[in-house]
């Protein structure tokens, strides 16, 4: 079978010239739960945005369906990959947030009452019917985190991929984010440095380390090994 | 008094300004989207709520005074002049509609104040001043703060020659009055945006890039220094030798006509039927569209390798 | 920093929020540039306009003392502004104070500015107090002014959200650093903060141009239409921009 998205050695340097990724290889398929680990500044964002097609690669190559990401396949493949950015007010820029969820809709040839029945179905599934006149300043830190994955779930994207998505979140708000996660059908990629996220949420490891694939095993196997939590700088114990 | 409220304008001036004004903000889209391209509605969104912060911050001038920011010359320098003018206006309009500062009427000329003079003729002195002098960290410093006093001042003498045209002020105490204040705005505005473009240009130089003026600009530069010279002398030698010719011609145009208030008031004509502002209304469109075209020019050499 | 009433509109539904927001914007604009284009000393004309904003503040169901309350301000800036002409504009005397004297050409352009000021202001009032801003922001695209204009105005209210927040920020932070400095040294930590302001703002629009780009945006904001013109409305809105336009041409054609 096919993997949904297939990364082969993929290399990215930054404008400046540092290289963010080297020679990463990734395969995974449709129902996999993968989990990206890796201390600030590994490349995990990098490596998020190549699966969306928001950078392209310089070296290797990157698959999302079958559709190799270029040029003229990049519209297609975002909207395959729902990309949740680490930031949700980056995300949520319009007044309402009826018009934030309904973005995705309207931009990918959804009619104006289509995309508005979708937008509002989406606030319901996730809570924030209520909500949807509103603007994001006016919403909890949580809502907000919500109402960014909302405006990506509304397009049905076959992979989820998150960036640091209890970044900044109470003990409430990222419980009930868990809880969301593990409900979706979507496949899902997490980059996180939140290791009871991951062990919550998904079966699969991958930690990047200085732009590399150092790692990649079932999850429990991981959070086991403690020489490798700590080689890589993962390890959340403050005892010692 | 930067935005006149609503209320001291006269008809005429409302709808004069009005025009002229749409007329060149419908410019300003058509340039602008073609400097930022698919990036222009980030690039002005981020202008604008940048423009309405720092017109909060109070910055203290000592004595106990404070004073905020205009911006205008600042973002033309950021965004370039067509985006900066359409920044301006985005900033108007909701002040007027949502905050009553500046008055839903008077829109129409505090638009053609702030954003097309503020920021063109702004713009076009700062290009200017850099043809003359060369480029560097330094000199973008030192010319857009010259270039904000002078806009600023501009702006006063706008807002003085419109009260006077719709018949509220006579011509010189609105300008004394206005101008005067203007004046010393401008003297803070002037240092505040040489300051933050300074702090701008360390930190983040890239935000900063209009082109470097090119050869040609500077030869254009320096002919109009050579021009204006010139045109002042004669204009001196003129009225120092026959002291009633510029009164003749003014009197021939239609403009001064005769009697000791309207010396001091050439476009104070508030006694006149509707023949003499809507005139100085059409003049004031002639001027603004002659100031539009100068924008252009200065850009076209600017982009020139 | 008070921005915060942007989003302080009446809740209270009537029949003016019944109405369009782009109906409320155009009677709004109509009944400002109607008083404001009045001639001098058209008093009655000024009534007429007076009374109108009146009725349509009432039937907004806005308490007087809200419209009192929301007008002080500015009215407050245009009697400063306007007290000038009662001695600057040259007259028959009418009053003397000092050296100063009050002419009769100046005391009608206080009086028409005044007027013309208290009848526009109150129709502003009436569309702040009665339309949140993703409405007006609404009522202006269907107006046809530039997208650009609109489009830029859509995304700076989230922008200027998040800036106000970073930019209290970093003057809490400048400000525990440099506790009673003079005003020299709070004038430069200031600069700093407006042109980190500037430069984030950008940094956070190249990130939401990118977030937009993920979900398909082409360059164009594709917007909702909240279209609700119905009979009665347009009826309103016609009678109202005809009884002003009567109003306001009378004022030149009677004299």
């Amino acid at each position: 079978m096919v993997p949904l998205l297939e990364i082969v050695g993929l290399g990215y340097a930054y404008p400046d010239g540092t290289a963010a990724l080297q020679d990463v290889s990734l395969a995974i398929a449709s129902g996999d739960r993968v989990a990206l680990l890796g201390p600030t500044g590994s490349g995990k964002s990098t490596l998020l945005q190549h699966a969306n097609g928001l950078l392209q690669p310089a070296d290797g190559t990157v698959v999302v369906d079958g559709i190799p990401i270029q040029d003229d396949t990049v519209r297609d493949v975002r909207r395959k990959v729902g990309l949740v950015f680490q930031d949700p007010n980056d995300q949520l820029f319009l007044p309402t947030l009826l018009e934030d969820v309904a973005f995705g809709p309207l931009n990918n040839g959804h009619s104006v009452v289509e995309a508005e029945t979708l937008a509002v179905a989406m606030l319901s599934e996730l809570g924030l019917a209520g909500a949807r006149h509103r603007a994001a300043h006016h919403l909890s830190g949580g809502e907000r985190r919500l109402a960014a994955l909302a405006t990506v779930l509304v397009s049905r994207p076959l992979l989820l991929a998150l960036d640091e998505p209890t970044g900044d979140l109470d003990a409430r708000s990222r419980r009930r984010l868990v809880h969301l996660l593990r409900q979706r059908p979507e496949t899902l990629l997490v980059a996180t440095h939140d290791l009871e996220l991951a062990r919550a949420v998904c079966g699969r490891g991958v930690v990047l380390h200085e732009g590399r694939v150092v790692t990649d095993a079932p999850l429990g196997d991981l959070l086991t090994d403690r020489d490798l939590l700590e080689r890589y700088g993962l390890a959340a114990d403050l005892s010692d | 008094m930067a935005h006149i409220p609503d209320g001291f304008l006269s008809a005429p001036v409302i709808i004069g300004t009005a025009v002229a004004s749409a007329g060149t903000l419908a410019l300003a889209a058509h340039r602008s989207r073609r400097r930022h391209e698919e990036r222009e509605a980030l690039v002005l969104g981020a202008a604008t709520a940048f423009v309405f912060a720092a017109q909060m911050l109070n910055f203290p001038l000592g004595a106990g005074t404070s004073a905020h920011l205009l911006g205008g010359v600042l973002v033309g320098a950021v965004v370039g002049p067509w985006s900066g003018m359409l920044v301006m206006f985005a900033v108007l309009l909701v002040q007027a509609l949502l905050f009553q500062d500046g008055g839903i009427s008077a829109l129409g000329a505090n638009t053609l104040n702030v954003a097309v003079i503020g920021v063109g003729v702004g713009f076009c002195v700062y290009r200017w001043l850099l043809a003359l002098w060369g480029d560097g960290v330094r000199r973008r410093v030192t010319a857009a703060s010259v270039a904000a006093f002078v806009s600023t001042g501009l702006v006063g003498v706008a807002v003085a020659i419109e009260l006077a045209l719709s018949g509220t002020v006579p011509f010189t105490p609105a300008v004394v009055a206005v101008g005067g204040g203007h004046l010393v705005v401008g003297v803070a505005e002037a240092v505040l945006t040489g300051a933050i473009l300074g702090m701008l240009m360390r930190s983040r130089p890239e935000l900063v890039t209009a082109a470097a003026p090119s050869s040609g600009m500077r030869r254009w530069a320096v002919g109009t220094v050579v021009v204006s010279a010139a045109l002042a002398v004669s204009a001196a030698y003129l009225a120092s030798a026959k002291p009633d010719a510029l009164e003749a011609a003014a009197s021939y145009l239609g403009l001064g006509a005769s009697g000791p208030v309207s010396r001091s008031a050439p476009f104070a004509e508030y006694t006149t039927p509707l023949g003499g502002p809507w005139f100085a209304a059409l003049i004031g469109v002639v001027v603004v569209f002659a100031v539009i075209w100068i924008v252009v020019k200065l850009n076209r050499a600017g982009r020139r390798p | 920093m008070s921005f915060h009433h942007l989003d302080q509109y009446a809740t209270v539904a009537s029949p003016v929020t019944r109405m369009p927001p782009t109906a409320r914007l155009i009677a709004v604009l109509v009944l400002a540039v109607g008083a404001a284009a009045l001639p001098l000393g058209a008093w009655r004309q000024l009534g007429v306009l007076f009374a109108l904003v009146a009725l349509l503040a009432t039937v907004a169901r806005l308490p007087a003392k809200l419209m009192l309350v929301r007008m002080t301000g500015p009215l407050g800036f245009v009697f400063l502004a306007s007290v000038g002409l009662l001695v600057l504009v040259p007259g028959d005397p009418l009053v003397r104070v000092g050296f100063l004297q009050v002419s009769d050409a100046g005391l009608l352009r206080f009086g028409s500015v005044l007027g013309r000021a208290i009848v526009a202001l109150g129709a502003a009032v009436v569309l702040v107090t009665t339309t949140s801003f993703p409405e007006l922001l609404h009522a202006l695209r269907e107006i046809r002014l530039p997208k650009v204009v609109t489009t830029a105005l859509g995304l700076a209210y989230r922008l200027l959200y998040i800036l106000v927040d970073e930019v209290e920020r970093l003057q809490r932070a400048a400000r525990s650093r440099n506790a009673g400095a003079g005003s020299a040294r709070r004038r430069r930590v200031l600069v700093g903060v407006a042109a980190a302001g500037l430069a984030r703002t950008f940094a956070r629009g190249e990130r939401t141009h990118r977030a937009m780009l993920a979900r398909g945006y082409r360059g164009d904001l594709p917007t909702l239409s909240e279209q609700r013109w119905d009979r009665r409305s347009v009826v309103a809105l016609v009678t109202l921009v005809t009884l002003v336009g009567v109003t306001t041409v009378s004022a030149y054609v009677g004299r």
